[in-house]
């Protein structure tokens, strides 16, 4: 069978020798490459490191360092399945013991966070290492509204950002990720997204998560949120239906030992309003396809919600989390269009992000409201359990 | 008046009488039953020499529903017995139908067994109406018209329906007010346009509706590119005056305009 490997081996061979850390870097422009290899330089002085790239390196002011070319990618953003083959490959070639890749933009991350990334898997710590971000309150909303709180009830996993772009991995980890990546290179979808999270709970391995302070992340490509939140959406579900073996059975969320910095607040105001008036638009024009979807209590609290000043607008977390598992359940039934049901989910999606943006506005602590939306997912979590397995019930 | 009488008498003798009614009704009659008995006998002829066909296809569909029944309980115990769904989803674990794959494959051969069955019936029933009857019927063949027509009109709605709501959803999206305006004029549009097509595939209306359909078609069009010609008139408006180079306003110099804190808005990163 064809594979999707796009290292040749020539370059592999003629680099082959033995590195304890393999680090990819993904594509991104010179100047941020240059900062990365100069952290990399300090940071990881007189280790034995090879540094896998799409980039090209020659001419780098950093010689000692080995880099080893991989074939340039699509994928900007998130880190696509072929990458992962290409790092893993370039990992067994080479007898890595850890990989650390990291995304486009990770210059911003200090040199500190990368160390800290490497020890949680060198010192066998665990098997997965992830960065905790320190994002402002209006930044990484999607994470918030839908992968987190899914993430944390379904998998009963803690990590803040299941869909980070930088992360550390050991041989057992990679072992699993690869060859859940080379799938889907195998299947013509080398950009497709790989959930390591879920990967990660389902194959019983540890995570640990990193602080790593601020981050400049990425934007997508495609500046469309219609486009990207169906994507990105689109692809958890899909992630979630393919271990609903795993999730269905109860599982008990480890406690929280470790606690990160708050985030500070953002200075300035958001206009809130256009994303209330298009909730409202939605509700007057969208109802019929919504119905097919949710429940009727989900409607219901929509009609409520949908007279709601701006100044007072809130979603509340339980009905948030009804939403979300309503449109996961109609993802898999194939209710509707699964592309017409991403863009029915848009207008919720920007009601939740104005209630979120109303509350801390309010001065309550972001972070406190995400948690908040993720303990309703996860009280909810039977109600999805219910619905996945009799669906029919909830019709009515 | 002797003369009167004898012509009156020699009119009388003269007198030639029609034929008897009684003969007349009899002879209308005899045509009429002719008629109805030679109908009957051409409807009989008809029927006998498409009765086997008739009785063929339901033979053939009866028998092979019999069989797909047969076959589609076989499967489905035969892969329940060598665990087919586990063995499936062991190699290929992303693939989660709602239906198992054993009862998949069981009712794709049932179906696949009612049509080859339908069709082998269809089949005989042609052979045997080409063959057997030296009548000719046109309703035979329209009824393949009219088939395809009842397709066509499947496909039609269905199209206009994911069309339609592929149109209200980015509509919303997109945030404009008349979303649910456009979304119904795009779905009539196809479904008009459906409609002409099956009118056009059954033969009824001919010209009458080709010019129905492309008044009715060139309707909504029009009311459709008015209203959002309307609707959007401030925004043209406003894209056009932005295209217009203003002269630039320079404050006179007495009147210094104070500093102002400008308010910040933030914007938001959904990723």
């Amino acid at each position: 069978m064809a594979t999707a490997n796009t290292v040749s081996n020539a370059q592999t061979t003629a680099t082959a020798a033995r590195a304890d850390l393999l680090i990819f870097v993904a594509p991104m422009p010179p100047e941020q490459l240059e900062s990365i290899l100069e952290h990399l330089a300090t940071e990881f002085q007189g280790e034995e490191l090879l540094v896998a790239t799409p980039n090209d390196a020659t001419g780098t002011a950093y010689p000692q360092l080995r880099v080893v070319p991989v074939q340039a990618t699509n994928a900007v953003w998130p880190i696509g399945a072929v990458d992962y083959v290409n790092a893993i490959h370039v990992a067994r070639e080479n007898e890595a013991k850890a990989i650390l890749m990291l995304g486009p933009g990770a210059d911003s991350l200090s040199p500190a966070a990368l160390r800290g990334l490497v020890n949680s898997i060198a010192e066998s710590k665990s098997d997965f290492a992830v960065p905790h971000y320190s994002l402002p309150p209006n930044a990484g909303l999607v994470n918030s509204a839908i992968i987190y709180p899914l993430t944390r009830a379904l998998f009963a996993s803690r990590v803040r950002f299941p869909l980070s772009i930088d992360m550390a991995f050991s041989t057992r980890m990679a072992e699993r990720l690869g060859n859940t990546a080379q799938r889907f290179a195998n299947q013509n979808q080398p950009d497709a997204i790989v959930w390591p999270v879920s990967e990660a709970m389902v194959a019983g391995l540890s995570i640990d998560e990193v602080d790593v302070g601020t981050r400049l992340l990425p934007q997508p490509a495609e500046p469309n949120i219609n486009a990207i939140l169906s994507l990105v959406t689109g692809s958890l579900f899909a992630d979630i239906e393919a271990k609903a073996a795993f999730w269905q059975r109860p599982r008990r969320l480890l406690p929280e030992h470790r606690s990160f910095p708050a985030v500070p607040p953002v200075d300035g105001t958001v206009d809130i309003a256009p994303m209330v008036e298009a909730f409202r638009l939605a509700f007057t024009n969208l109802q019929e396809i919504w119905g097919l979807v949710l429940a009727p209590n989900s409607l219901l609290g929509l009609k409520r919600l949908s007279v709601v000043e701006p100044a007072a607008f809130r979603m509340p977390e339980t009905l948030w989390a009804r939403i979300v598992f309503d449109f996961l359940v109609a993802y898999r039934l194939r209710t509707i269009n699964r592309g017409h049901l991403m863009g029915a989910l848009i207008p919720l999606y920007l009601a939740w992000v104005a209630g979120h943006l109303n509350v801390v506005g309010s001065g309550t602590d972001a972070e406190v409201h995400v948690e908040a939306v993720a303990s309703a997912f996860e009280s909810e979590k039977q109600y999805i359990v219910s619905r996945w397995r009799w669906p029919d019930r909830f019709n009515s | 008046m002797d003369r009167l009488i004898a012509t009156m008498l020699q009119t009388v003798q003269n007198y030639n009488p029609p034929p008897p009614i009684t003969n007349s009704t009899g002879s209308l009659w005899t045509h009429i039953s002719d008629a109805l008995q030679q109908s009957v006998y051409r409807v009989l002829s008809l029927f006998i020499a498409v009765l086997p066909g008739i009785l063929a296809v339901f033979v053939a569909l009866t028998l092979f529903t019999l069989i797909g029944m047969a076959l589609s309980s076989l499967l489905r115990r035969g892969l329940t017995f060598v665990k087919f769904d586990e063995r499936l989803q062991r190699g290929n674990p992303e693939w989660t139908p709602s239906s198992s794959p054993t009862i998949l494959i069981a009712r794709g051969a049932f179906w696949g067994c009612v049509l080859l069955g339908m069709i082998i019936g269809v089949s005989a029933f042609d052979a045997s109406y080409s063959t057997g009857t030296p009548l000719p019927i046109s309703i035979l063949p329209y009824l393949t018209h009219l088939v395809g027509a009842i397709l066509v009109m499947i496909a039609g709605t269905v199209i206009a329906r994911f069309l339609a709501r592929s149109v209200l959803i980015g509509a919303v999206n997109a945030q404009l007010q008349y979303a649910r305006f456009l979304s119904l004029g795009v779905k009539w549009l196809v479904l008009v346009l459906t409609t002409a097509m099956v009118l056009d595939h059954l033969e009824v209306g001919g010209k009458i509706v080709e010019l129905a359909f492309g008044i009715l078609f060139g309707g909504i069009v029009l009311t459709l590119a008015l209203a959002i010609g309307l609707g959007s008139r401030d925004l043209v408006s406003r894209s056009l005056e932005g295209r217009v180079d203003k002269p630039e306003r320079v404050p006179p110099p007495e009147i210094v305009p104070a500093p102002v804190e400008p308010i910040r808005h933030e914007t938001i990163r959904h990723f």
